[in-house]
């Protein structure tokens, strides 16, 4: 044999015979339809409604709660004292740590909200949309819903990181604020007004919604002038008013009614799809009732309410053992609890899982409040008194008459709470104005100063990103 | 039950045994007469060594044969063979082998030569063999005996403590296959098992081969050994070898043995009065009922669940072959009754092995074939788990022949499910009697494997070959499971009755929880083939000797499809359960699935050069292409390897040494991969109910759906590994003593992890992604001692100890928060991160008990702290006690392993004894720990538990929480004796067999562990997940040991 003549060919034989190439290697799928099989193509409507629903989360429900009103001077715990609800009563007597699970899944909440928008917006932005005012319209919505969410973020925590930058640093409020005003600025120049969105839309973020979040936002940071300027806005735009009944606020059929600038939307007919449990948790609990018993009024508030003789809110604002509600429910006198927050009371769906109560997050009264506060700051006296003696009047309370800034001042937050219990806003108003440490040692909860200002980065964040600094105190 | 098992196996016998039984005696009768025609022809004479020293205990076999002498102590030897023209064998440890044709003559002196190297031992390097002394890598090799001293299912079982680097942790339920590991776990959820190469053909396990066909094993540890197999080597490779004809006259080997299995280490659980103590204790304390003194029944239930189980095994193999051909076939059953009622395992394999020489040897084709076929009915290993919990209070059954529950009149205290006016009836605990759950279950699984492969290999020249190899595994299984789910409904409380049943199951039509049964089949069938082709180029040129191997493969995996179906109410009998015959009232569940293929491709090449023998050098290229990156159609990626040797005792100047007989440095770089890693897609969510994708608008409140983003996939790709060797091998004494010592560091370098995202990130789902590295280094040391001290007496013991270190390292930021090691009530026990181990235990330190509610008031505890529960440690002493104080207490896989081997012969006798031992490791008693109240606790726990302030600051008492801590973390280490056998071969009586050898084995007759519960030994769920169950006892299969009598008959 003559060898190596043949090696050349056994060469070839070898590398040659089984065709190895790229062919060979891209085998195709079997078991899972391939992205490039896939027919279905998403709306970018889909996604922004996507964003919104991130906001029926059970979070919403209960964390919520806890996190807003329970931690503050209007609500207890409630409910049994063994059913603690996780951490509502760590919450609730201000000794949650960094583990607390209620605020670790409102940080993460947020932002997977912020990140659902941001992904609406990239989507939607490079879909190809030819109606160039959709397409703004509902990059609008999105960037409404992120400023929400980071307004939420950066009162609690302080500094946060911007999703869109890094992950594992914390930026500067300031900066924060600045992403969201320039959100919110972006979301006034593309939102159309309420009274343009087809009826079958309401519900979507609206102009004035957005200007309402920047007027608060602007309070928070204490630039009146802007914070009148956007209120201003809002109350010129002639798109709203107030509801003239109080209590019909939360009602079913003010539902996005006049008052409304933005809700939470939910729904009690099958297929439900409410904010989760949100009425449940709060429902009366024991005989007659149809919930969990958190979140409480407490004594401290029905004081409040009495010092003021202002027996429409109060009335309109608890549910009191033993009354008969509006729509004729009876509430047994052995309800576990002697109170219970009747703002998130769905008369049609009562305990069920999903209820028809939609959450108001923002409302024309509050926009009154803003611009009464912030135009006291600046002092312009008449104007703060005409709009807080609106919302006075509706529920037949004296006008406040003192030209004295403090006083009013005073006056102004005591009907900020009034008008707003139960409406998840009193532990940033408790912050914003400097008076949560007295107030909440008043109350007989050991507040920290230096340290409760701020809630603590989660355990979890911090364990994954441990370079992250945490707040002060924990 | 022993009597039940006694009748199973008789018939069991009667079916599969009896031929072989009947082959042995009709061997003896066969062949029994032929002795007084043999041919007679002896031969003796004088063995010496190189200075004319006699050699006693040199061994002397006719070749082809096991019939053989040794020399006396004057080196003298006197031995009858059949044939003036058979070849003789002279074989001693130390000395170069010599096979001498007796060509008819009667004295035959022999001088025989020092090995110039140690032993002339080949071993299997992947396309190609080479001699042990001529290897730069690391490669352990295990040859038949070792494998089939003890009876297993499969080979892996029997090679626990044998090889250093290798850990093996096996399962003793039937048909339980080991998880092997090789120096570490390298990866978290890639595939972890290493590549198992059966006569060139990949393969996933070898559970389809009968341990007593295979030839050997040979365990490629290190990268410059590995990297030949690239892309799928990251976790080591095993090539095992069949067997194959040993040419000449055909040789029977006929075997048996039968044993009886039983646990190894059961646990002792608490008594009726002590059961009744501490339930009464832990009610008082949470103010619930008590039960009365006196009580009717006092169960173990242990002893009423498990059963003696048995194992039966033979095996037949016929060897022979003429100048073209060698032919092997071997047939093997296999039988295993497990612990539980009715758990069985059979399988059958039948093996052909070929080998044809055609055209002048220039052509040589291998042919290997093999079937498998096993059934199994698996009982749930949860029973293990309701038998430790479930109270002594509860009758198995009770008078009227209902089964047993925990139900209690809480009124007067007493069991019972019946009570007078105004008594409540409750139950002590959530728990189900254990026996129904092995009794209502009723799971089969047929399985058939058909493997082969075909190769030819062409010799140009003597130094010039090429090989094509085709080899092929298609495997099918069927597997169903019928469950009666209206007895089981009746037999889960003794009021419940038919007509209950019957009238929910009319009231609810169609629905199918009330169904009187379910019958769920599955279909699944898979198919692979691999296609081989390499030149080898092997030639000396004076003292240059080398090696050069290049070819390709390429490679099909997972083609085939699994079709499964579930019907309701089919008829009661096993005959008729067909999906057909289900009842139309119900409709029926169809599934199929065609599964994606996936392809590999490679090139290789290898050069192995030495110098004289002396100075070695391997190089190892490979380019590997896979489909499983088809996303990214990133498919290709090269794995380099370098080997080097000196072999220190080929040097001159070691030439006069006599104290060494062989000394070689080693030391290898070198790259693989890992390419079964998980599959990685976008998910975008979208629903039509009530879920946070979706939202309503307007006033008519409609239904709006949207979608999300889950996580997006990343870009995966090979897993590779890195690793660094260095290793030395000696042999002294004449070469009695060999030892190998290596070192080694083997780094994942991108390991992919299930990365939870960050809660401030925009994902909502855990993604895969390569988050960080895997370092695992470790020392093994191999000493083996063998030793003839005269022709009637030799011996041999082999220890060998494997070090290995594991650390998780480099972990990308953001991607710690892998945690795992659930305990199905909420906790879990294990998380990842830099600097520990991969599936590192982390949880509470436990540093006492509550001794008074005072206690508990005045310092940190978690909610619902009561005296008597354990108190943890406020590691950040920030006077709060959560997540945050908890620490890492390092892994549940052993940080060393050591194994003892040894092995006597004494004339007629033959002695061996096996043991393996771990340590450095932790394991967690689940079964302890996850509990709820009303259940029952071991004899330990309740002697020591805590009854009031003072008595014991350690154990918990009855009223304890069910937080996962370090009380329930145990020292994992434990010794065992895995085997000892004693045979006894007749003296050779009979011409025409060869061999007669009874022995009497014992496996596993010894634990040491001061572990507390069944067995330190726990594998866990999903084959070894670090994440998962591995390491924690909940329901495992406890250790069992099996005492076992056999025979081995070798006819000629």
């Amino acid at each position: 044999m003559n060898t190596p003549k043949k090696i050349p060919f056994l060469l070839f034989l070898t590398f040659l015979l089984v065709g190895c190439g790229e062919d060979f290697l891209n085998v195709n799928s079997r078991e899972r339809v391939a992205a490039v099989d896939q027919e279905e193509i998403y709306r970018p409507d889909e996604f922004v409604i996507g964003v919104y629903g991130n906001f029926t989360e059970w979070e919403y429900a209960f964390s919520w709660l806890g996190v807003t009103e329970i931690i503050s001077d209007n609500a207890d715990k409630g409910s049994s004292p063994s059913d603690t609800g996780t951490d509502k009563h760590l919450l609730d007597n201000l000794q949650f740590s960094s583990t607390a699970p209620s605020i670790q899944a409102m940080w993460t909440i947020w932002y997977k909200t912020i990140g659902r928008a941001t992904n609406a917006i990239e989507y939607t932005e490079s879909f190809g949309l030819s109606d160039e005012a959709y397409k703004n319209r509902l990059i609008g919505e999105a960037r409404f819903l992120r400023a929400l969410s980071y307004f939420y973020l950066v009162r609690y925590f302080g500094d946060v990181p911007l999703q869109q930058e890094d992950l594992t640093q914390r930026v500067p409020e300031e900066e924060v604020y600045e992403f969201i005003i320039s959100d919110l600025e972006s979301a006034i120049a593309s939102l159309p007004l309420k009274s343009e969105y087809p009826t079958d839309e309401l519900g979507r973020a609206t102009r004035g919604a957005a200007q309402a979040l920047l007027s608060k936002v602007y309070l928070e940071r204490e630039n009146w002038s802007e914070a009148v300027n956007y209120a201003d806005q809002v109350i010129n735009s002639g798109e709203y008013g107030l509801e003239p009944n109080y209590e019909e606020i939360w009602r079913e059929h003010s539902e996005n009614g006049i008052e409304s600038i933005f809700e939470i939307q939910a729904r009690g007919e099958s297929t439900a799809h409410g904010v989760q449990q949100y009425s449940q948790t709060q429902g009366a609990r024991g005989p007659s009732g149809w919930g969990w018993g958190f979140n409480t009024p407490t004594q401290d508030l029905v004081e409040a309410y009495d010092s003021e003789g202002d027996e429409i809110r109060k009335n309109a604002t608890i549910i009191f053992a033993g009354e008969t509600l509006w729509d004729g429910r009876e509430v047994s006198e052995n309800v576990e609890n002697p109170r219970y927050n009747e703002k998130a009371y769905s008369s049609a769906n009562a305990g069920a899982a999903d209820s028809d109560k939609n959450i108001r997050v923002l409302r024309y009264a509050e926009v009154l409040l803003i611009k009464a506060e912030a135009a006291n700051e600046l002092g312009n006296t008449g104007a703060a008194l005409d709009a807080l003696n609106q919302v006075r009047e509706r529920v037949e309370l004296d006008p406040v008459t003192t030209s004295d800034q403090a006083q009013l001042r005073r006056a102004i937050w005591k009907e900020r709470r009034l008008e707003l219990a139960f409406e998840h806003d009193r532990w940033f108003d408790l912050l914003r104005t400097g008076q949560a440490g007295e107030v909440m040692r008043a109350h007989g909860k050991d507040f920290v100063d230096g340290k409760h200002e701020l809630f603590p980065i989660p355990e979890e964040q911090l364990r994954q990103t441990p370079e992250m600094r945490q707040n002060p105190g924990y | 039950m022993l009597f039940n098992n006694f009748q199973w196996s008789q018939k069991i016998m009667r079916y599969q045994h009896i031929p072989i039984i009947i082959l042995t005696l009709l061997a003896f009768l066969l062949f029994l007469p032929d002795q007084s025609f043999g041919q007679q022809h002896t031969v003796q004479g004088t063995v010496n060594d190189q200075n004319g020293e006699p050699l006693p205990g040199v061994n002397i076999t006719v070749k082809g044969t096991t019939r053989g002498t040794s020399t006396n102590s004057e080196g003298m030897y006197e031995l009858t063979v059949p044939s003036a023209s058979d070849t003789l064998v002279f074989s001693f440890i130390g000395f170069e082998t010599q096979e001498i044709p007796i060509d008819g003559r009667n004295m035959i002196d022999v001088n025989l030569t020092p090995a110039t190297l140690a032993g002339e031992e080949v071993v299997v390097v992947g396309y190609g063999t080479q001699q042990q002394e001529d290897l730069t890598g690391s490669i352990s090799r295990i040859e038949t005996e070792e494998i089939t001293r003890q009876s297993s299912l499969t080979a892996m079982e029997s090679l626990q403590g044998k090889i250093t680097g290798v850990n093996v942790i096996n399962n003793d339920a039937p048909g339980g296959t080991p998880t092997v590991i090789l120096r570490g776990l390298g990866t978290a959820l890639g595939g972890r098992n290493p590549l198992y190469i059966v006569d060139g053909v990949p393969v996933d396990d070898i559970n389809n081969i009968s341990p007593s066909d295979i030839e050997s094993i040979d365990f490629l540890k290190d990268a410059s050994a590995a990297s030949i197999y690239g892309l799928r080597a990251a976790n080591g490779v095993i090539i095992v070898t069949t067997k194959d004809g040993e040419g000449g006259a055909p040789q029977f080997e006929v075997s048996s043995s039968a044993g009886y299995t039983s646990v190894l280490n059961s646990v002792e659980m608490a008594d009726q009065q002590e059961y009744i103590t501490y339930f009464n204790e832990e009610n008082a304390a949470i103010g619930g009922f008590q039960l009365a003194p006196s009580q009717q029944y006092n169960t173990d239930w242990y002893d009423e669940l498990l059963e003696t189980g048995y194992v039966i095994d033979s095996r037949a193999s016929v060897s022979g072959g003429s100048e073209n051909v060698n032919y092997f076939v071997s047939y093997n059953v296999n039988q295993e009754k497990g612990l539980l009622d009715e758990q069985t395992f059979w399988r059958q394999t039948l093996r052909n092995n070929n080998k044809y020489w055609l055209f002048n040897d220039v052509v040589e084709i291998d042919q290997n074939l093999s079937i498998s076929v096993s059934r199994e009915n698996p009982q749930p290993f949860s029973a293990f788990n309701t038998a430790y919990r479930q109270s002594p209070l509860v009758p198995t059954f009770y008078p009227n022949g209902r089964y047993g529950q925990p139900f209690v009149n809480e009124t007067t205290g007493k069991m019972g499910y019946e009570g007078g006016e105004g008594e409540a009836i409750g139950r002590l605990n959530t728990h189900g009697n254990p026996l129904t759950a092995i009794a209502f279950n009723n799971q089969e699984r047929n399985t058939v494997t058909l493997q082969g492969a075909l190769s030819a290999k062409i010799n140009f020249t003597d130094y010039l070959t090429f090989t094509s190899r085709l080899g092929g595994t298609k495997y099918y299984s069927d597997s169903r499971t019928f469950n009666p789910l209206k007895q089981g409904w009746i037999a889960s409380d003794p009021t419940r009755t038919a007509t209950q049943y019957e009238t929910s199951k009319a009231e609810n039509p169609g629905v199918t929880d009330w169904a009187d049964n379910s019958l769920f089949v599955q279909n699944l069938e898979r198919f692979r083939w691999n296609w081989d082709n390499f030149i080898t180029f092997d030639k000396s040129f004076d003292r240059h000797n080398t090696e050069l191997t290049l070819g390709m493969s390429s490679e099909r995996i997972g083609v085939g499809s699994t079709f499964s179906g579930t019907a309701y109410d089919v008829p009661q009998q096993e005959q008729y359960w067909n999906l057909n015959l289900g009842s139309d009232d119900y409709e029926k569940q169809v599934n199929h699935t065609n599964f994606t293929p996936s392809t590999l491709a490679s090139y290789f090449g290898r050069i192995q050069y030495n110098y004289d023998q002396r100075y070695y050098i391997t190089g190892t290229l490979r380019r590997d292409g896979t489909s499983q990156f088809a996303n990214t159609e990133d498919y290709w990626e090269f794995f380099p390897s370098v080997g080097l040797g000196w072999t220190l005792s080929n040097e001159d100047f070691m030439s006069d040494n006599e104290f060494i007989d062989f000394l070689k440095l080693r030391g290898s770089w070198g790259r693989l991969g890992n390419q079964n890693v998980p599959l990685n897609t976008t998910v975008i969510y979208t629903s039509t109910g009530s879920s946070s994708q979706n939202y309503v608008f307007g006033p008519a409140q409609t239904l709006r759906f949207g979608a999300s983003v889950g996580s997006p996939a990343r870009d995966i790709s090979w897993e590779i590994v890195e690793e660094w060797n260095a290793g030395v091998d000696m042999e002294i004494l004449d070469s009695r003593l060999s030892t190998s010592l290596d070192f080694y560091q083997k780094t994942t370098e991108n390991v992919i992890l299930l990365v939870n995202p960050l809660p401030d990130s925009p994902y909502a789902e855990s993604f895969y992604d390569h988050g960080g590295e895997v370092v695992n280094q470790g020392v093994e040391v191999g000493l083996d001692w063998s030793n003839s001290i005269s022709e009637e007496l030799s011996y041999n013991v082999g220890v060998n100890f494997s070090y290995n270190q594991n650390e998780v390292t480099n972990v990308a930021a953001g991607y710690e928060g892998l945690t795992g090691g659930g305990l199905g009530n909420g906790q879990i026990t294990k998380r990842l991160e830099e600097g520990q181990p991969l599936g590192a235990w982390w949880m509470y330190e436990a540093e006492g008990v509550w001794q008074t509610q005072e206690q508990i008031d005045n310092n940190p505890s978690l909610g619902g702290a009561m005296p008597g529960h354990l108190r943890y440690r406020d590691l950040n002493e920030d006077g709060v006690i959560d997540e945050r104080d908890k620490r890492f207490f390092g892994s549940y896989v052993p940080n060393y392993n050591y194994g003892i081997n040894i092995g006597l012969n004494y004339r007629q006798f033959d002695f061996s004894m096996d043991g393996f031992g771990v340590g450095g490791n932790k394991v967690y008693n689940g079964l302890n720990n996850t509990r709820f109240g009303g259940e029952n606790t071991t004899r330990d726990m309740f002697e020591k538990r805590w009854t009031g302030e003072g008595s014991t600051n350690t154990h918990p008492g009855a009223n304890r929480d069910a937080r996962a801590s370090s009380y329930y973390l145990e020292d994992g280490a434990y010794f065992r004796i895995n085997n000892i056998t004693l045979g006894y071969s007749l003296p050779e009586i009979i011409d025409r067999v060869s061999r007669v050898r009874f022995y009497v084995s014992a496996e596993n007759p010894v634990l040491l562990t001061g572990y507390s519960g069944f067995t330190p030994e726990l594998i866990g769920s999903d084959n070894g997940n670090p994440y998962g169950t591995a390491g924690i006892e909940l329901s495992a299969y406890p250790n069992t040991r099996t005492l076992l009598f056999g025979i081995n008959i070798d006819l000629k």
